[in-house]
């Protein structure tokens, strides 16, 4: 039986064109671990969060979520996603919805909660991200921050057991991130088990349990915050750092 | 509204203002000298025209013909306003007509559904405003049945499934690669007797499957402007496909498709023009019967295509205020 929440044995990815996304990558998070993956640009470390809940196919290994085998075309991948919540870079707000439409949306049709219960569960969940105001709100009246606090609530509205968060701040202006990080700052101290990639170092340092470092597709270097920000032995993750934090 | 602002502001860049009325002016001339082309070619062939003949066959007040919907004996009524059809069956069935002016059938006469028994006074649709009316029937069924048979071969054509991919994409070629008229044929003869359809039935259904492959063409690329992370963010909600179409993807695209679908029903409106080659009497049909009876093929077929103009002319009027309210919604 398998312990940890999060595991992947042995995963490899190849697009089409034969450039491999992802090499031999194997990692296991526990429950209640936040995970941050820091890495440069086409790393592989989006494409490693979106084959956890399925939305991106792999080519080798296993990746076992919730005791269920993600790489095992049998699993119903639907159901495993309802347990575990994605926040993406563009939100993906549903723009013909309103704040608590969105929200309410995936508890109704595929859970099957009846519209009030819905509604009054969406009403709890914005004013935990401090939107209790904006419910009647679209998506195109809030600003970036604003959105994307939204687009956690509803990633929250199925009671995910792990949330994954895919550069959530990168999309917003520099004033606007703090409100984010903020929400997930929380989230993690309630003892969430959450996958973050994000460029937010110091977010890094203060949330997180485990920094990952990738590069080409590959799993480089992992430590604890002290030790991944302190004296790295690894060079490629000294001259990443060293990029990140002159800039 | 912003758009024809920022249409005039460019206008007025490019050209100076003493030069507007000049083209305006250009416009006129051209026009009028059309006009008068088209009247001196008349004179040439030696044609009389007579549109004193056109009114009466858009309204006449000849009175309405009235027919018998049943069959059976004329019983006249004492008041001469009124008849009674009395079926010959058991138990005897009685149909009453009323609040006529004149009656045409005699007392005893046998009849047969669809006899005209009767005539109301008054001002009643002439043919050409009757063909108006089916040529407008005929194009709103067939959208129907076009915008459910698009909307079908839309989902196809995005689906990653071979089997409905590969039937969607093979209807809309199949469509788009031959003439609607010749469709129609096929419609009529072979499908129409193998399955024997009325005119009108086989009229509707050719303009429907013609019609649907290019609503088919409008879904998809609907479905294909929708940004890719709303299926992702649907689908990572645990929603099946069909939810996220559904839910998510369908009432985005179609809001975007209205549009080019309303474009599509000023197109259908024309189209349906052809069904006239199937002995359906629409208003291009109408028109070519009137054109045999009067000899006024000029006149007529002015006529008809005004009345065309008006019909596609009111439905883009209304296409345009859908689009600015629409607009003006986002």
């Amino acid at each position: 039986m398998i312990e940890a929440q999060i595991a992947l044995k042995g995963v490899g990815k190849q697009f089409g064109n034969g450039v491999a996304a992802l090499k031999n990558v194997s990692l296991e998070v526990q429950q209640g671990e936040v995970v941050v993956v820091v890495g440069p640009s086409g790393s592989g470390k989006s494409t490693l969060l979106r084959a956890l809940n399925g939305l991106e196919g792999i080519s080798a290994g296993e990746i076992w979520v919730d005791g269920q085998a993600v790489h095992d075309r049998r699993t119903n991948l639907n159901r495993l996603r309802t347990r575990v919540g994605m926040v993406f870079q563009q939100f993906n707000l549903f723009p013909h919805k309103t704040a608590l439409g969105n929200v309410m949306l995936a508890p109704m049709q595929v859970a099957g909660v009846a519209p009030a219960e819905a509604q009054a569960r969406a009403q709890r969940l914005l004013e935990k991200v401090g939107l209790g105001e904006r419910g009647a709100s679209y998506p195109a009246q809030l600003s970036g921050g604003q959105q994307q606090r939204v687009a956690i609530a509803r990633a929250l509205a199925m009671q995910p057991d792990i949330m994954l968060f895919d550069e959530p701040t990168s999309a917003l202006d520099p004033e606007l991130r703090g409100e984010v990080l903020e929400v997930m700052k929380a989230l993690a101290l309630e003892g969430m088990t959450m996958v973050v990639v994000t460029h937010e170092m110091s977010f890094a340092q203060a949330v997180a349990h485990r920094v990952l470092f990738m590069d080409g597709g590959e799993l480089v270097y992992q430590d604890t915050p002290a030790g991944f920000f302190g004296q790295p032995k690894n060079e490629r993750l000294r001259t990443f750092l060293g990029q990140v934090l002159k800039a | 509204m912003v758009r024809e602002q920022r249409l005039a502001a460019e206008r007025d860049l490019t050209q100076p203002p003493h030069h507007r009325w000049l083209w305006n002016g250009v416009y006129a001339v051209v026009i009028v000298a059309l006009g008068f082309a088209v009247y001196t070619t008349s004179k040439r062939v030696d044609y009389t025209w007579r549109w004193e003949r056109i009114p009466q066959y858009i309204v006449s007040n000849e009175g309405e013909r009235v027919a018998t919907p049943a069959d059976g004996i004329v019983r006249l009524d004492p008041s001469g306003r009124a008849l009674e059809i009395h079926a010959q069956s058991d138990p005897p069935q009685v149909t009453r007509i009323d609040n006529v002016d004149r009656i045409t059938a005699g007392e005893g006469d046998p009849v047969f559904a669809g006899d005209i028994v009767a005539i109301r006074q008054g001002y009643a649709a002439g043919p050409l405003l009757i063909g108006l009316w089916i040529t407008l029937k005929i194009s709103a069924l067939s959208l129907v049945f076009a915008l459910a048979l698009g909307l079908v071969a839309g989902l196809g054509r995005v689906s990653a499934n071979p089997a409905a991919h590969n039937l969607a994409t093979t209807y809309v070629e199949i469509i788009r690669g031959t003439p609607l008229l010749v469709q129609i044929f096929i419609m009529y003869f072979f499908i129409g007797t193998v399955l024997d359809l009325s005119a009108f039935t086989a009229g509707v259904a050719a303009l429907a499957v013609f019609t649907g492959a290019y609503v088919a063409e409008i879904v998809r690329a609907g479905i294909e402007a929708v940004p890719k992370g709303q299926m992702e963010a649907a689908r990572s909600l645990g929603m099946s496909y069909p939810q996220a179409m559904r839910f998510v993807i369908l009432p985005q695209a179609l809001r975007r498709t209205l549009p080019p679908m309303a474009g599509q029903f000023i197109n259908l409106v024309k189209d349906s023009s052809l069904v006239s080659i199937i002995a359906i009497t629409d208003l291009t049909k109408a028109g070519r019967e009137i054109v045999s009876s009067t000899f006024a093929p000029f006149e007529v077929w002015f006529t008809v295509a005004l009345m065309y103009l008006v019909l596609t002319g009111t439905l883009s009027w209304v296409v345009r205020r859908m689009e600015r309210r629409l607009a003006a919604s986002d």
